[in-house]
């Protein structure tokens, strides 16, 4: 197992090294000159053209991408051009404030959908399967800044229970910390709720159809017992798939929670380097993204060791 | 149903629900009463207002880096870190003095010297500041207050060089900042205005954080922009960026934040409604709307074809893609200056003028040859302001049974490609979207747009002699009635040869909840005189 996950560790390098490059070229050819966002609306031509070459964006392709690259080697992730600041401190300054939130919707799925999936498939055909798959209908079709308004409008405006926007630090104690991210982490779990709960009632009701459920029954096993501890964990591996994917919705669907929640993390960052052009921290971003998204597989293949034993690496 | 849809009915829901009044929930109440939270216009992605010349840049710029001179409500240049200045006859040596007790955010004296490395670095990037570089002899430190600006020939308008609000202003800066190539941004935000940079806490793109300089000397006057007495009365200042429009109205409203600079006319009636917030025009100098043409290609290189679409635009049409029903907000202009200002005026505007003429327009587009040939049109989505006038042009430029060539792209790629001069079907452009703020729009110094010396003209590269010799005109100009005359010259002579079409004058509102005060209207948001109550 050992010898598998080095192994899958290194073949990441060649995934980063062609994702930088992709990045890299896509950037070059994109249209839009950060120089020009700099120099602002009433700078001449020869103004821009000096902010372009103190930034080094007139040299050619191959001499920008390997000074990147060897940047990249001594682990500098470079300079924002806008802020002056490097890449890694931006980045860092982000982080916090996404992996909340994303952690606390990750959470929020595993306790509320998973068992909403068990359930429905529990009670196949009955009025309680048609809600719950009502509801996963209804989780898919709203889009993340709707659900996030109206939880706005209910949670901070109506009742003002919670605050409508913001992010405050974990170091600054628990409570104002997660009375911040409550609304989001619920506007931007909502399609992963949905997606998960439909997926673990396929994966149980196939599950519930086996011999095996059926003896337990037979053995006089309790519901619940026959439910989470013999069917769950044996369909528990497309679940554990479908919540590996779906942290790449997460991440898509910060984007537009940060923006609508006003929460300084990496999706606004993101949004923020692309109109400008910030071509170091959109390259670090997409970087960093791409690490996560080998990692997550990772994490899932060895996982699914751990809810079935059958599988070996 | 689409995002701003939603946007708006559920501000509009939540502002009729505040109506009542309702207390601001526990999160708002803990804040303190020193501290003003603040959602800017923009994001404040730098801070180096002669590097970066973003307003937002600016209007952060404006509390922690001090002027020589401000320009007051009058627009009219008043001494602000200068004691006294004094002007040879001829008009070529300046002698100023600082005041004295002047110090930087590091405790350090503000001397000459420092002086004379921010007026060098600002010249190097600033229109007015260029125009003296050119004419300099020398600029020296004379003793640790007193430097002295020596120049091959007068230079009426030094004062308001020195004092203008447009970007980039002349900050004064340590001269171990202002040393840095002014192409190249700065690290050290130590400033000499009345509030310091918090650089520990600057997230950009989330928060930045201004605190109180204790140790500022503000003048004895009354405030007025930014001249006079910049007395700071509460301890700390955080801007906060907001993207979302909608989430900034509900924080207003909720009282999370204190004061949004710039809310959008859609959610403004929802403010308006809640007892507890302020609405008001913020900048009175506004915003004039525009868009280029071409002179280097057909068929906008033949002024008639221009004439034709000034001919047939409405202004109206564009403000109100704008602004909407609020007759407040928008003014037609017939003019390429801001009104209510002091050269303001219409000579030569009849042209936008009275009921549009469809039949001569499209008459003397055919004079001018136009043969069908797509009208590449560049329109920022992005841009709110770009897009609603973008969707006007293509309706006009139809109505006048031209080829329209619509390039929806983001306000980046415009930025880009409005620069390339090859031809429209290689890459360039023959119209694009933009607007000027009204401060920009009051004399020639800062106008860029109007400038029209072709190849050195703003994109589009307008080619109008009679333009360019009136803004020379205005620069000798000894006096307000001189500086009229040619104006109204200069404006006769930009519209025959249109220069760029106005599409209007427009205005936007500022909001701030009721516990402030001291809040003023000005180009950008004053912060000094303004206090807070819990």
């Amino acid at each position: 197992m050992l010898s598998y996950i080095l192994r899958r560790i290194v073949a990441t390098l060649p995934v980063m090294a062609i994702v930088a490059l992709f990045v890299f070229s896509l950037l070059y050819i994109a249209p839009g000159d950060p120089a020009v966002v700099i120099a602002g609306d009433q700078a001449s031509p020869e103004d821009v053209e000096r902010i372009r070459q103190g930034l080094g964006l007139d040299r050619p392709f191959l001499i920008q991408f390997g000074s990147w690259v060897w940047r990249l080697m001594h682990g500098d992730l470079g300079t924002s051009i806008f802020t002056n600041l490097p890449v890694s401190t931006l980045i860092g300054q982000r982080l916090g404030p996404t992996l909340s939130l994303m952690a606390i919707a990750l959470l929020l799925t595993i306790v509320v959908a998973v068992p909403l999936g068990v359930v429905a498939a529990w009670k196949a055909g009955s009025f309680i399967d048609r809600a719950i798959m009502g509801f996963a209908v209804f989780g898919f079709s709203l889009p993340v800044f709707v659900v996030g308004y109206v939880l706005a409008y209910v949670f901070a405006l109506q009742l003002e229970w919670l605050p409508v926007q913001g992010y405050t630090p974990l170091n600054q104690g628990f409570w104002p910390w997660l009375q911040n991210l409550i609304l989001p982490s619920i506007a931007l779990g909502c399609v992963y709720i949905a997606l998960v709960a439909r997926i673990t009632r396929v994966a149980m009701l196939e599950v519930l159809q086996q011999d095996y459920i059926r003896t337990a029954k037979a053995k006089g096993l309790g519901q619940g017992g026959i439910l989470f501890i013999h069917a769950l964990k044996n369909a528990a591996v497309p679940i554990v798939t479908v919540i590996g994917i779906g942290i790449a919705l997460l991440v898509g669907g910060a984007v537009v929670t940060e923006s609508v929640f006003a929460i300084p993390g990496l999706g606004r960052l993101t949004i923020d380097a692309i109109l400008r052009r910030d071509y170091p921290v959109i390259q670090g971003i997409v970087l960093l993204f791409s690490f996560v998204y080998v990692l997550v597989n990772l994490m899932i293949d060895v996982t699914y060791t751990l809810v079935d034993p059958r599988i070996r690496y | 149903m689409d995002r701003r849809t939603v946007l708006k009915g559920l501000a509009g829901a939540s502002g009729l629900a505040l109506t009542g009044g309702l207390s601001a929930p526990a999160i708002a109440q803990g804040s303190a009463a020193r501290t003003l939270r603040f959602v800017p216009q923009a994001n404040l992605a730098n801070f180096d207002p002669i590097w970066g010349t973003q307003y937002v840049v600016r209007n952060a710029a404006a509390l922690v880096w001090d002027t020589l001179y401000g320009v007051d409500s009058s627009l009219t240049p008043q001494r602000q870190m200068v004691e006294s200045e004094e002007v040879t006859d001829d008009g070529m040596t300046w002698t100023f003095k600082l005041r004295s007790g002047l110090k930087f955010h590091d405790g350090e004296p503000v001397l000459s010297k420092d002086v004379v490395a921010s007026l060098n670095r600002w010249a190097a990037r600033d229109p007015m500041g260029l125009m003296l570089k050119a004419i300099q002899q020398e600029l020296t430190a004379v003793d640790d207050r007193t430097f002295k600006w020596v120049l091959k020939q007068p230079f009426p308008k030094m004062l308001y060089a020195l004092a203008k609000n447009n970007s980039p202003c002349a900050f004064i800066m340590p001269e171990r900042i202002a040393q840095t190539d002014p192409f190249k941004q700065i690290s050290d935000y130590v400033g000499s205005g009345p509030m310091k940079f918090v650089t520990g806490e600057w997230v950009p793109g989330a928060k930045a954080v201004f605190e109180k300089f204790a140790d500022y000397a503000p003048r004895q006057e009354k405030a007025s922009w930014l001249a006079g007495g910049k007395q700071i009365l509460i301890d700390r200042i955080e801007w906060v960026i907001m993207p979302d429009p909608a989430t900034a109205a509900a924080a207003l409203q909720n009282g999370e934040i204190d004061w949004w600079e710039n809310p959008i006319a859609d959610l403004v009636p929802v403010l308006k409604k809640n007892k507890n917030i302020n609405v008001d025009i913020g900048d009175p100098l506004g915003n004039i709307g525009s868009f280029r043409m071409n002179f280097l290609y057909p068929p906008f290189n033949d002024v008639r074809a221009r004439r034709a679409v000034l001919m047939a635009m409405s202004q109206e049409d564009y403000m109100r893609a704008l602004v909407g029903d609020d007759d407040s907000l928008w003014k037609p202009l017939p003019s390429f200056f801001t009104p209510d200002t002091p050269l303001y005026t219409e000579m030569g505007g009849e042209i936008l003028k009275g009921k549009r003429d469809l039949d001569a327009a499209k008459k003397l587009l055919a004079e001018s040859g136009y043969s069908g040939q797509p009208v590449t049109c560049l329109v920022a989505q992005d841009q709110p302001i770009t897009k609603a006038m973008g969707d006007v042009t293509a309706d006009l430029l139809k109505k006048l049974g031209m080829n329209v060539d619509f390039v929806a792209t983001d306000w980046g790629t415009v930025g880009a490609r409005r620069a390339l001069k090859t031809p429209p079907g290689q890459g360039g452009w023959n119209m694009f979207h933009t607007w000027h703020a009204g401060a920009d729009c009051i004399n020639p110094a800062p106008y860029t747009a109007i400038r029209a010396n072709g190849d050195k003209a703003w994109f589009g590269w307008p080619t109008s002699a009679g333009t360019e010799k009136e803004v020379t005109s205005w620069f000798d100009a000894k006096n307000l009635d001189e500086e009229k005359a040619a104006i109204g010259r200069l404006n006769k002579a930009a519209m025959d040869d249109v220069v760029y079409a106005p599409t209007g004058f427009f205005l936007s509102y500022t909001a701030w909840r009721k516990n402030v005060s001291g809040v003023t209207k000005g180009p950008l948001p004053f912060f000094w005189g303004v206090s807070k109550t819990a």
